[in-house]
Order: C-alpha cells, then sequence, then structure tokens
C-alpha cells in the first residue's frame, strides 16, 4: 500500500510530502482502504471532510473539479447557496484546470464557499465547500501555479474519478435506502412519492416499517443533537397510507419480456426481494416455497402483534402481480429435486435462510422429551395458530436475543401463565431490542440473568424442569462482551411444563444432492463470492441467512437485491460484478459517514414522535398488533426534524 | 419566573406562542426581514435563504422562516454576516439568469457581453415585463448589490410562450418554489415540481411539458406569486406597461356568484392586468382561469354596444327603450296567445343572487309560470 502525501480531514493535516520514508505520518482520522476497487489502488480521495491523497501525479485542481462536478449533480437545486454557489465555484475551478484562471479566482472560490457553507439548507451545501477550500488553504501553490501557466491539466488526465453521495443513514442501512429522500418526500406531504423511493431499494416497506432493527437509526446524526429519526415508523407510515386507501401501486417495469427463466428456493425476504427485482426486469420467476405461506422467517417466526400477516401478503401480492408464480407446500429436495431445478431454470437462487435451531449441547436434548421444543418450531406453531403443547403452562425460554423474547411474549399470548427467560449474562448485554425487552417486562416475563441450563429434568418421558447453574462475568470476548463463566456448584432447578431453546439457528443444507456440491463454510453457511454473489456452482446464486447466519431481515432483503442485479448481468451477458456506485458505497462503510462524535452546532430539542401502544394488561394476551401507527400531522412533523445529512465522496483512481 | 417562551431579538426580549417562527416574531414586532420564498400561511420551504439569520450557539445562518423560536434563543437580524450571506445571495441569484435590469452592474468587459448573452433571447429585448414590480430588483437596490466577481451562470432554457395564458422564461426564474408551492397546496393541481439537479434546475411539469400539455387548468396562481419576471401573463409580454404607468382597481370579479375580490390594472381606461386582492375573503387572492384571464371581451372591438333588432333578417342598431318595448310586446303576445306556461327563465350565474331572486319573482309574479331554473344547477 503506497503512503499518504498529503491529507486534510477534519481540519487536521499531515504533510508526508518532504519527510523521509521512516518518518511518515499516517492519518489517525481517516484512512483509505487499499486494492479497493478490482484491485486498483486508490490515487486520492474527496469528500465531506476534506481530502487525502496518495499519488503525486494526481492534480488537486483537477480532484477538485470532479468533486465539484459531482457536487453539482447531486445538489437539489432547491436552495440558492447550494445551487448557485456551487456551479460557479464549479465553473471557475475548471477555468484554473483548462488554463483560463485569473489572479483573484482563488479569493472567488473562497468567499462564495464560505458563504455556500454557511448559508446552505442541508449538508450537501454545508459540507461540500470544505474540502475545496482546505485544499486552497493548505495547497495553494499548485493553484497558483496552475493559474500562472496558463496550461490545460485536464487534457493529460488520465485519472479516473468516481463519485457518489451517500449519509450516515444510507450508509448504514444494509439495503441502503435513500432515507433523506423519502423522508423529506413525507415532509411535503408526498407520500406516494415517498414509498416510490422506497421501492427502488425494497418491495417490504410495510414490513420493514414494522420489524426492521434499524441499523439507520443508530446511525442517524440528529441523535448528536437530541433523538434519532423514527425511520422505520415513517416507513411504516407511507407503506400503510397507501394499503389503507387501497391504492394499487403502479410498479415501473422493463417492457421487454425477457426469456430467461429463473427458479428461487424460499420465499422468505431474500427469495421475495430477489423475485422483485428480476420480474421488474421482465424474467420469467417461479419461487419454490415449502410452507403454504410466503414471507420465511417473517411469517413463520416473527409473531402477528409484531407483524400482521395481511401486511407481508400484500406485499407479496405485489411481486406476484410482476407476474412472479410462487409455488406453495413445496419442498425442494422431496417434492423437486435440485437437480430438475437447475435443469428447467437458466440461473437458480438459494434463499432457503436459518430455519432450523442449534442445540444447547445438554443432557436430555436429544431425548424427544414432550415438552421440549426448540424456538423457531415454537413460534412455527404458534403462528399457525395452534398451541405447541396445551397441556403445559410453564415454560421457560433460553436465550437473550429477539427470537428468544418473540417465544416469551407469544408464549402469554396462547394462554401460558408462567413465563420464563434464562439468559446467560446481563440484561445489559441482551441482543435483543432494548424496546423489546422492555416490552415484554411490562407484559410480566421474569427474567433470570446470569444462569445457564445444564441439563433437562423429566418424569414419564416429559419435561418436568430445568437445572441451570449460576454465572459470572469474566474477560470480554472477540464480540467485546465480558464472557460469562459457570460458578462451580451453583446447580439449581426450576420447575416446568416446557423447555424452548432460542439461543441460535442453524442452516439445513439437506435438500442439496449429490449433484450439487456447493461449497459451505464451518457453520454450514454457503460460500458466495461477494462480487457476484455466485456459490461455488456457475449459475447459482444465493443471499440471506443461509449464506450469512441468522441477521436481520433487511440484510437478507438488500442481499436479495444484490443478487438480483448480479443475476441480470450473468443472464444478459455483461460482466457479473459489483458496480462503481455499490464498490463506492462499501468504500464510505470502510472510512465511516457517522461520526458520534461530531457536535452539529444545530438547535437540538426537537422532540422524537412515539407510536401508540396498547396498554400491557390488553395486549399480552392478544396477536393484534400492538403498535398504532403515525397520523398526517404526526408523520409530517416527525420528517420535518431531518438535516438531510447527504455528503458526496470523489475518489481518483 | 422562568425564562419560558421569551426569545432575544437584536438585543431586546419578546414573547412568542410555542410553534412561532423566528420571522414571525420578528414581523409582529416590526423587525424587517426580507423574503423572497415565504408564503404566508402556508408551510415554510426555507430554500431562498434571503431570511437568514444569526443565532447564537448554531454555527451556520438558520433561515428565520423555517426555525421555530425556543425559549432562550438570541437572534441577531443585521449583523455584517448576515448582510454580507444576503449580498451575495442576492449577487448569485442576479447571476443565475438573465436579469438585464438596472439591477445589475458588471465590470465594464462582462457586461457587454453579459448584455449580449441576453440578448440572444427575443423575448428580452425589451424592458423585463417584471420591471418595478420585482422582488430581486428591489433587493438588489436596498442591498446595493454590485455582482462584480460572479461569472454568469445561466442554464439557457428557451422562453416558453406556447401557452394561451401563460408565459415561462425560465431565466429569469430564481426557483423561489412559490409557484411549486401554491399549485401544489393552495390550488392542490400537483403539475409542477423542482425538476433536474443542481444549476441545471428547472420547475416542471411532468415530463417536462408545457404548460398547455400538461394538467395545468390556468388559473393563474402562480403568476400571483411570482416574485419576478418568470411568470408572466400573456397579454403583458405583448403590452409591456410598467407598472408604475397603471392604476389599480379593486373590484369584484363578475363571471359567478363567488364574488371573487380582484384588482383591475388599468391604463388610458383599458384593462392591462388583473389580480386577486390577496388576504380578503373569499378568494384570499386567487383567481380562476376566466377572472383572471377573461377580460379582454371588456374592450374588444367586437363587443357590441347598442342592442340590436333584427328587421328583414338583418341587425340593426336600437335603444334600449325600443329593445325593451319589443321584448316586453312579444312577451305579452306570447303570454296572451299559448299560455304563461309557454314562457320560460333561464337564469345566469353571472348575476347575482339578488338579480336571480328578482328573475324568479318576475317569471313567476309577472309571467304567471313555474318555469325557472338556472345554469349553475346542472
Ligand atoms: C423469531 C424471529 C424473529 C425475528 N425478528 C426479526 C426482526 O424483528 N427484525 C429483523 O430484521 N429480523 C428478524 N428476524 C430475522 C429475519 O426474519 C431473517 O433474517 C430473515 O427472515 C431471513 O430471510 P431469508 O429470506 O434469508 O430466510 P427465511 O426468512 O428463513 O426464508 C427462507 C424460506 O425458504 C423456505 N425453505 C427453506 N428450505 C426450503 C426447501 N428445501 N424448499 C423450499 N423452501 C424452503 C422456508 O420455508 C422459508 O420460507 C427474526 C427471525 C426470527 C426467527
Ligand atoms: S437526520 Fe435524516 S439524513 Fe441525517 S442521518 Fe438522520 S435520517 Fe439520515
Ligand atoms: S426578473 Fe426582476 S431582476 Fe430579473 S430582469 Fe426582471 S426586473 Fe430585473
Amino acid at each position: 500500500m503506497s503512503e499518504v502525501l498529503f491529507s486534510c480531514w477534519n481540519g487536521k493535516v499531515v504533510d508526508n510530502r518532504a519527510k523521509e520514508a521512516d518518518t511518515l505520518e499516517s492519518p489517525a482520522h481517516i484512512s483509505l482502504p487499499a486494492n479497493f476497487f478490482n484491485g486498483k489502488d486508490i490515487k486520492a480521495f474527496m469528500g465531506w471532510g476534506g481530502f487525502v491523497i496518495k499519488d503525486s501525479g494526481i492534480s488537486i485542481v483537477n480532484l477538485c473539479v470532479a468533486f465539484l462536478e459531482k457536487v453539482q449533480q447531486e445538489s437539489c437545486g432547491q436552495c440558492t447557496p447550494c445551487r448557485i454557489g456551487t456551479k460557479i465555484m464549479l465553473e471557475i475551478m475548471r477555468g484554473i484546470a483548462e488554463g483560463r484562471g485569473r489572479e483573484e479566482d482563488l479569493a472567488d472560490i473562497i468567499s462564495i464557499g464560505e458563504f455556500v457553507r454557511k448559508a446552505s439548507k442541508c449538508t450537501i451545501g454545508q459540507t461540500s465547500p470544505t474540502p475545496v477550500i482546505d485544499a486552497i488553504t493548505y495547497l495553494r501553490e499548485e493553484f497558483e501555479a496552475a493559474i500562472a501557466s496558463k496550461n490545460s491539466l485536464t487534457k493529460d488526465d488520465t485519472s479516473r474519478y468516481i463519485g457518489k453521495v451517500t449519509a450516515p443513514c444510507i450508509n448504514a442501512c444494509p439495503s441502503h435506502l435513500n432515507i433523506p429522500q423519502y423522508v423529506e418526500d413525507i415532509k411535503h406531504g408526498r407520500f406516494l412519492d415517498s414509498l416510490q423511493v422506497i421501492r427502488e431499494n425494497t418491495c417490504l416497506p410495510g414490513v420493514l416499517g414494522r420489524v426492521c432493527v434499524r441499523p439507520c437509526e443508530l446511525s442517524c446524526r440528529r441523535a448528536n443533537a437530541d433523538e434519532a429519526i423514527a425511520i422505520k415508523h415513517l416507513k411504516r407510515f407511507v407503506a400503510d397510507f397507501e394499503s389503507d386507501r387501497h391504492i394499487t401501486p403502479k410498479i415501473p417495469r422493463s417492457t421487454s419480456r425477457k426469456d430467461k427463466k429463473v427458479g428461487i428456493i424460499g420465499a422468505g425476504p431474500a427469495g421475495i426481494t430477489c423475485a422483485y427485482y428480476l420480474a421488474k426486469k421482465g424474467y420469467q420467476v417461479t419461487v419454490f416455497e415449502r410452507f403454504g405461506e410466503p414471507g420465511g422467517m417473517s411469517a413463520m417466526g416473527i409473531p402477528d402483534y409484531r407483524l400482521p400477516r395481511s401486511v407481508l401478503r400484500r406485499e407479496v401480492e405485489i411481486v406476484q402481480s410482476l407476474g412472479v408464480e410462487i409455488r406453495y407446500n413445496t419442498l425442494v429436495g422431496r417434492d423437486i429435486t435440485m437437480k430438475k431445478i437447475k435443469d428447467e431454470f437458466d440461473a437458480v437462487f438459494i434463499a432457503v435462510g436459518a430455519q432450523g435451531s442449534s442445540s444447547m449441547r445438554i443432557e436430555g436434548e436429544d431425548a424427544g422429551y414432550k415438552g421440549y421444543i426448540p424456538g423457531v418450531k415454537y413460534l412455527l406453531d404458534i403462528n399457525q395458530g395452534r398451541d405447541p403443547y396445551p397441556e403445559g403452562k410453564k415454560v421457560v425460554v433460553v436465550g437473550g436475543g429477539n427470537v428468544a423474547i418473540d417465544c416469551v411474549r407469544s408464549s402469554f399470548r396462547v394462554g401460558k401463565e408462567d413465563v420464563n427467560l434464562v439468559y446467560r449474562r446481563t440484561r445489559k448485554e441482551m441482543p435483543a431490542d432494548d424496546i423489546e425487552v422492555k416490552d415484554a417486562e411490562e407484559e410480566g416475563v421474569k427474567f433470570h440473568f446470569l444462569c445457564n441450563p445444564t441439563r433437562i429434568i423429566a418424569e414419564n418421558g416429559k419435561v418436568t424442569g430445568v437445572e441451570l447453574i449460576r454465572m459470572e462475568l469474566g474477560e470480554p470476548d472477540e464480540s467485546g462482551r465480558r464472557r460469562p463463566v459457570p460458578v462451580e456448584g451453583s446447580q439449581f432447578i426450576i420447575d416446568t411444563d416446557i423447555l424452548v431453546p432460542a439461543i441460535g439457528q442453524a442452516i439445513d443444507l439437506s435438500f442439496l444432492d449429490a449433484d450439487t456440491q456447493l461449497e459451505v463454510t464451518r457453520r454450514n453457511t454457503i460460500v458466495v463470492d461477494p462480487e457476484t454473489m455466485m456459490t461455488s456452482e456457475e449459475g447459482i446464486f444465493s443471499a440471506g441467512d443461509c449464506v450469512t447466519g441468522p441477521g436481520a431481515l433487511v440484510a437478507a432483503a438488500g442481499g436479495g437485491r444484490t443478487a438480483a442485479l448480479r443475476m441480470h448481468e450473468y443472464l444478459s451477458g455483461k460482466p457479473v460484478k459489483r458496480s462503481d456506485g455499490e464498490l463506492m458505497e462499501d468504500f464510505f462503510s470502510a472510512i465511516g459517514v457517522y461520526d458520534p462524535a461530531e457536535d452539529l452546532g444545530i438547535i437540538g430539542g426537537g422532540q422524537r414522535k412515539h407510536l401508540k401502544m396498547m396498554p400491557p394488561e390488553e395486549r399480552k394476551s392478544s396477536f393484534a398488533e400492538v403498535e398504532s401507527g403515525f397520523s398526517v400531522s404526526e408523520a409530517m412533523i416527525e420528517a420535518d426534524r431531518c438535516l438531510r445529512c447527504y455528503r458526496i465522496g470523489v475518489v481518483a483512481l | 419566573m422562568e425564562p419560558q417562551n421569551i426569545i432575544n431579538i437584536n438585543g431586546i426580549d419578546y414573547s412568542f406562542t410555542p410553534g412561532e417562527t423566528i420571522l414571525e416574531v420578528a414581523t409582529r414586532n416590526d423587525i424587517y426581514i426580507p423574503t423572497l420564498c415565504y408564503l404566508k400561511g402556508m408551510s415554510p420551504t426555507g430554500v431562498c435563504r434571503i431570511c437568514l439569520v444569526e443565532v447564537e450557539g448554531v454555527k451556520t445562518l438558520l433561515a428565520s422562516c423555517s426555525t421555530q423560536a425556543t425559549p432562550g434563543m438570541v437572534v441577531k437580524t443585521d449583523t455584517p454576516a448576515v448582510i454580507n450571506a444576503r449580498r451575495m445571495n442576492i449577487e448569485l441569484l442576479l447571476a443565475s439568469g438573465d436579469h438585464n435590469c438596472l439591477a445589475r452592474s458588471l465590470d465594464a468587459g462582462l457586461w457587454t457581453d453579459f448584455q449580449l448573452d441576453a440578448l440572444d433571447i427575443e423575448e428580452h429585448r425589451d424592458l423585463c415585463p417584471a420591471y418595478g414590480d420585482c422582488r430581486l430588483q428591489d433587493l438588489a437596490i436596498l442591498y446595493r448589490v454590485k455582482p462584480d466577481h460572479v461569472v454568469p451562470v445561466n442554464p439557457k432554457y428557451d422562453v416558453e410562450d406556447v401557452n394561451p395564458f401563460i408565459v415561462r422564461d425560465f431565466s429569469r426564474c430564481i426557483l423561489c418554489g412559490r409557484c411549486v408551492q401554491v399549485c401544489n397546496e393552495i390550488q392542490v393541481n400537483k403539475v409542477i415540481s423542482f425538476g433536474y439537479r443542481g444549476a441545471t434546475s428547472k420547475i416542471i411539469t411532468r415530463g417536462d411539458r408545457a404548460l398547455k400539455d400538461s394538467d395545468c387548468v390556468f388559473c393563474g396562481e402562480c403568476l400571483q406569486v411570482c416574485p419576478v419576471g418568470a411568470l408572466m401573463p400573456k397579454q403583458d409580454m405583448a403590452l409591456r406597461t410598467p407598472v408604475n404607468e397603471m392604476k389599480k382597481v379593486r373590484t369584484t370579479c363578475s363571471y359567478c356568484g363567488v364574488g371573487c375580490q380582484i384588482y383591475l390594472h388599468v391604463k388610458d381606461n383599458r384593462i392591462e392586468r388583473v389580480t386577486g386582492v390577496e388576504g380578503t375573503s373569499p378568494n384570499l387572492g386567487s383567481l380562476c382561469v376566466k377572472g383572471r384571464f377573461g377580460y379582454d371581451f371588456v374592450a374588444h372591438p367586437e363587443r357590441l354596444t347598442t342592442p340590436l333588432i333584427k328587421k328583414d333578417g338583418e341587425f340593426h342598431e336600437a335603444t334600449w327603450d325600443e329593445a325593451l318595448d319589443l321584448v316586453a310586446k312579444r312577451m305579452n303576445d306570447i303570454k296572451r296567445d299559448f299560455g304563461p306556461d309557454s314562457i320560460g327563465l333561464f337564469t345566469s350565474a353571472r348575476i347575482t343572487n339578488e338579480e336571480n331572486y328578482l328573475a324568479q319573482k318576475f317569471i313567476r309574479a309577472v309571467i304567471g309560470t313555474n318555469n325557472i331554473d338556472h345554469c349553475a344547477r346542472l
């Protein structure tokens, strides 16, 4: 990796130009990943916080021109400073690059830039002049030389410049929804336009608007001033706005029908999303699904009180309206072989998720006791309207994640009276969503922290209790959380009728036949090339939980969409690879877009709007949706809190 | 007492009601903050950035129209930083189009180029029709802006004069977005929106078509709020009478019974333009296509000025007495020969309620029939 020659990021300068090799400094606040763009090294980068130059062949003037061009492309054109100011900066800078520079140009760029930075409405204008002003400030001699020489710098420039706009929230979202845009549409009352923006990146707005783990909100810049924007609830609002009014969405789709056929295994979020984007492109898509219901874990795992089945069904119907065929009750491996699918279709997408349960590796698990029910199976039964074990009234669920929480909360709803959750660390370390843990507490779940099961106790083939051992927290492990260690001799027993392990999910690939031997990892996840989304076998693609291991819906859906893009390239004979835009987004993730320590210098205090929730006593025994969505005015007021933190970056290759 | 709901502007404390913006508090207390895109009573967009003010503790300048007052906020409306930002803003706006009126004083070299460039467009050879009635010109004069170092950047969109009533001159558009807001929020026709990006931005219809090929109903609401010379009534473009030569006469529109309040802009006893009266019921400045543009009949050469009576298949001019006597006589004859029910009266929305009342009184009491109807009942 070549070293940084000069960098200025957030005002901190590193200047290695005249330094000996052994005294080189490296900028602590920004680091550029090496060999990023298909093995090409980045020569320079200019973005919202400054710029970094690695290759002495780069002309800073040309870099500024490329950057300002991108700014002009992305400026929404509404506020005066950014629309006209950055255009004039660009024209003056272009003049310098093309040998038409004048002495007063640099002062003009700086004074206009200072104005744009101070007066613009959103962060495109507020951040974009900074790197240009910094460049002129610290590398003034290069600009002056360009002005004096009257030569064109652009003629011999062989560098390729790639620009991209992002935002902290967009970058954090695995599906990269254009959040500031759809939020702004809500603010202006253009609810259906907002939904159209969302649908460019996901076909599950109503689902994600209810159950997404919302990585975007954890990276929302507004939180630096007061509270994050209610991005998830706003998405739900526009989705509900459309469905409540029975509006049939207009989905733009390619007019040319393609003769290529795609087979998809699994109608979970990954499979459905992939089907949607391929169908939009005109492919004939067939989905094979084991159950009689679409949605995968979002239907069979996530309980109805969080995600009503009707929401999921409607969104899948929209996908079907594009011509996608879903063959329900078809278990691949039993009802149809993998070989037959490969023969029948030009490309195959595997999205079978992680539908098995991990074992706790304790005595009695394989004994087949009545009352021992793995978490995923437990929820599956409840979601199909069955009480998994009607005789049992007392339940112990083991685990600290969302699945465990869903198990305990659903237990009340099928009439269980005494519901317990066992977790080996403390409340603070629980990976489950804090809000949901609170909801479960309110509903009356008994939590047992710092203990772990060691043995199942059974009589006459039925579970009667579980032996637990107390734990204490030791040294932090690789995840940064402190590792729980058992306290010798502290075993005790809780009586219970039902024991539900919910400590993890496993991937079941038994449907693959001898003919299809895909490369898998130690954890039994399918290996794909991140560049092509293809498995070890040509023409077979995969994404979702079966590739990543059990994860979040938005990640699985995002994987499905990316796979659709790659499959389209594959089927139309184009090079199968991540686009410049996708690579740039990866690049932004590597350098970090959200800075939790940034002082925004704005007036905070704008209170986030919260959804109304049924009181615990009422909701505890009901599968009806517990939260009700925003009203129109609540949504518009909440949307107005968004700061539109767009930021622009350009790399030179 | 807690310092609740008090905001300090330029060193003086003012009380505010929660939800009020800085601009509203300032205006209520006679503190002048210039605005361009701001439309009273509508949700502020904060895009023109002319109303920027300094707020203590905030890094950037804030748009006073869209920033709500908060307790203890300290605002300065006229610091050098604010004034300079406003001047730069006006300068940029002038540079972004063919604003070749007096407002623009470039250095001699650039000026000629600029004028020649502007004159390229035929419509720009004469004085800008907004001259004297232009917020941008006013602001440029008020802030004594001399754009001397700014390169003109003009996206050069053709003047759209194919529409029946409205001429759109994009090179004089400052993209304040007022037209977009009123089209979407007041008339709810949702015809126009911001299109394209950066300096090529343009107010567009769906598919960037001319207004006449869009869903536009030519109510002219956009004209009413355009602060510059970008949207002009077609008749005005032809006449180009400077505002100060026209007399404003307030009256009630006679097209229908709503009673919209209008101004007639009159020169030499001719109506040259109609605008809605802002802030007054029932129309609060809004008009329909007839009220706003349908005034040329008043001075139309083909307009009848006396009654005509047909004799031997040809019309002859007559006096009102002759005409009314004839009508009365014929009505009486018809009533006598065929009975009152052979006569019916159809009244019009162009007459007042009182006149409509008299019409039904006349047909019932004088003629003696219930045959009466009204065009608005359809
Ligand atoms: C209880 C629970 C709660 C969760 N809560 C949330 C949450 O709140 N928020 C969130 O973001 N994520 C949540 N998740 C995670 C989320 O549901 C998953 O990450 C997501 O559903 C994965 O999508 P997928 O398409 O990869 O796989 P899945 O959703 O597992 O779908 C796989 C599909 O393939 C089908 N299938 C499998 N094998 C075959 C075969 N051989 N033949 C035919 N069909 C087959 C399955 O029936 C299934 O429909 C939760 C998961 C669980 C279990
Ligand atoms: S304030 Fe808006 S744009 Fe900024 S991070 Fe939050 S949601 Fe994204
Ligand atoms: S729109 Fe206003 S500023 Fe522009 S030329 Fe016309 S009068 Fe002058």
